[in-house]
């Protein structure tokens, strides 16, 4: 318990810390918000002066990030200097995007990799091993925009079967969520296979075998709880993965999701919806990581009784 | 020290020691390719000042030719530019961006992971909770950041990937100094009264040697994908300078017309970090024989 609250007051710093960076990455860039919205040529110095005001830019750093902070303590998020929507209804419209695409990708990443990792390793060196190794390594080595852009060569283009971009109809989901779920999912693959290897080796396997306990019972219950937890703990790290992934995938199919958003916004200088924006992602990473490691300590005895941190 | 007769195992299990020569063999083929084809490319990035009229060079009359026409071995693109030339461009600026993030990144990573597990407490903390930090930010969405701050370029994507790169291979040097601190040659020199810098000098970094170069052979790899990543999305490589996601994005929006240039770029991009990943899964088979019996 002492341990849990030391681990989120930590997550807490660091989210501070976090906010921090973006805060200074995106602020303090070379030439100010005001004069890369409106031209400073054709505006007069009023406006430009005004806008400066209004987005407070004549106060001291500091003030400026109190202001900042606060802003986001008490959800007023500002305004896009684009469009001048609230930033707020801008993230909400789009996160809802990110969320389905992002899960359909994580269920279809764990849903499908799990099962074939097991399958392969039980089937060790046999063709649907050696098939299953090459198709995750090919996976893991094309960089995912190149599969999306061969996928709507493929599916969109030749084929017409699916949409290839937006988010219209449901069948628009398929594609950007196969080709997200494609690295994680070899990943995923490879890694349950490795578990599931040392488990078929362990003792406990032989004496279950010896009592006679039904193989499939072997297999599929205990050999793949004991596989459970360096999966588990994968599960974290994909998180971050897929969460950065998803910026480009998005692009590509024109999801109109939190990395649409994003792109967009940097490409338009639109601090106030990028810097929340980036700080929410990084807030989603944090807080994830934060409840991996709890749950790796509930999960497993070892690490909670053991005194050490896992590492 | 006094010659001691060591036991000689006269018993030689042929088949097997065939079979190790044959895969060490395959290796220094594959690391031999690998080297050279990284080598001709750091070439050419090289000699790109003088060879940069080739790749870019226009043509309206001549525009998405197919490959193996007269002039052009694998075609044109939407500019009429010879797509072999960009393709070699963009293998070269590929190359020289991942080699330079990569090095970057392992200095930075060197410095961070030594200071964060060599140099006392206070130091320890504050190296973990830097990378704790950095750590939040999925790569991708720093380097946009980044790209945002210094507008978009080959300079703003180098910084990106070396900071970004540089923390988790601080967090594994960090793992790899509190093992070897308990070493006794680390101990026996502490002891003597060596400073500390001179230690992590002369002691450590040598040592830390396997873990560098496996790791140099991964931050290429993934610094090459994540330039053309960015330069995909027009935050990396700017026109004209020649980059394969610049070439991808431009395919993108011709895949009704010709679909070549998108599977050649793909393809070519793809086969790079396969080399790579095996670069470094036989470094690793190398350096580390106690991966290699459990794989």
């Amino acid at each position: 318990m002492e341990y849990a609250v030391k681990r989120v007051g930590y997550a807490i710093f660091v989210l501070f810390l976090a906010s921090l960076v973006t805060y200074l990455a995106l602020r303090a860039t070379p030439g100010n918000v005001a004069s890369s919205v409106l031209n400073p040529a054709t505006t007069p110095p009023e406006v430009i002066a005004e806008l400066r005001a209004e987005l407070g830019l004549d106060d001291s750093m500091w003030q400026q990030y109190t202001d900042y902070a606060s802003g986001l303590l008490t959800g007023d998020l500002g305004f896009s200097l684009v469009n001048r929507t609230p930033v707020s209804t801008l993230i909400g419209d789009s996160a809802t995007y990110t969320v389905v695409l992002a899960a359909a990708a994580f269920a279809l990443a764990f849903g499908l990799g799990v099962p074939i990792g097991v399958l392969a390793a039980l089937n060790q060196d046999g063709w649907f091993d050696r098939l299953v190794r090459l198709v995750a390594s090919c996976m893991q080595a094309i960089p995912n925009f190149v599969l999306a852009l061969l996928a709507v060569l493929v599916f969109g283009v030749r084929l017409g079967w699916l949409p290839v971009s937006g988010a219209a109809t449901a069948s628009s989901l398929i594609l950007p969520a196969l080709v997200l779920a494609a690295e994680p999912g070899a990943l995923t693959t490879r890694v349950t296979r490795t578990a599931v290897l040392e488990q078929i080796a362990a003792d406990y396997t032989r004496t279950l075998r010896a009592r006679g306990v039904p193989r499939r019972r072997i297999n599929w219950i205990h050999i793949l709880r004991n596989s459970l937890s360096p999966i588990i703990s994968l599960g974290a790290i994909q998180i971050r993965t897929l969460l950065g992934y998803t910026l480009i995938v998005e692009v590509i199919f024109r999801w109109p999701g939190l990395g649409t958003q994003l792109v967009q916004a940097v490409l338009n200088r639109d601090y106030p919806v990028a810097q929340t924006l980036a700080l929410l992602l990084a807030a989603v990473v944090i807080v994830s990581s934060t409840l991996s490691d709890l749950m790796y300590r509930w999960a497993d005895p070892r690490v909670r009784l053991g005194g050490s941190e896992p590492s | 020290m006094t010659a001691v007769e060591l036991p000689q195992f006269t018993l030689v299990d042929r088949k097997r020691s065939r079979e190790r020569a044959r895969r060490v063999g395959r290796v220094r083929v594959l690391v031999l390719v690998g080297y050279g084809i990284i080598g001709v490319f750091g070439l050419v990035a090289q000699l790109v000042p003088s060879l940069e009229h080739r790749m870019t060079d226009q043509s309206m009359r001549d525009t998405f030719l197919p490959p193996l026409s007269p002039g052009h071995l694998l075609g044109t693109d939407v500019l009429g530019r010879d797509s072999l030339w960009r393709l070699i461009g963009g293998l070269g600026v590929s190359l020289s961006v991942g080699l330079t993030a990569a090095a970057l990144s392992v200095v930075l990573g060197l410095v961070v992971g030594i200071l964060g597990g060599f140099f006392g407490r206070a130091a320890e903390v504050t190296t973990s909770v830097l990378v704790d930090v950095m750590w939040a930010f999925p790569a991708i969405l720093l380097a946009i950041v980044f790209a945002g701050w210094l507008g978009p370029g080959l300079p703003a994507v180098v910084l990106a990937l070396a900071l970004t790169g540089w923390a988790s291979f601080a967090r594994i040097v960090r793992g790899e100094v509190l093992s070897l601190r308990e070493r006794e040659f680390i101990a026996a020199a502490q002891v003597l009264g060596v400073p500390k810098v001179v230690i992590s000098f002369r002691h450590l970094l040598p040592n830390l040697l396997p873990v560098k170069m496996l790791m140099s052979v991964f931050f290429v790899a993934t610094a090459i994908v994540a330039e053309a990543g960015l330069s995909f999305l027009g935050l990396g490589a700017q026109p004209p300078t020649p980059s394969l996601g610049v070439t991808l994005a431009e395919g993108r929006d011709y895949l009704n017309v010709t679909w070549w240039p998108v599977v050649i770029a793909g393809g070519v991009l793809t086969v790079l970090v396969l080399l790579l990943n095996g670069l470094s899964d036989d470094l690793r088979d190398r350096f580390d024989p106690k991966l290699r019996e459990r794989s």
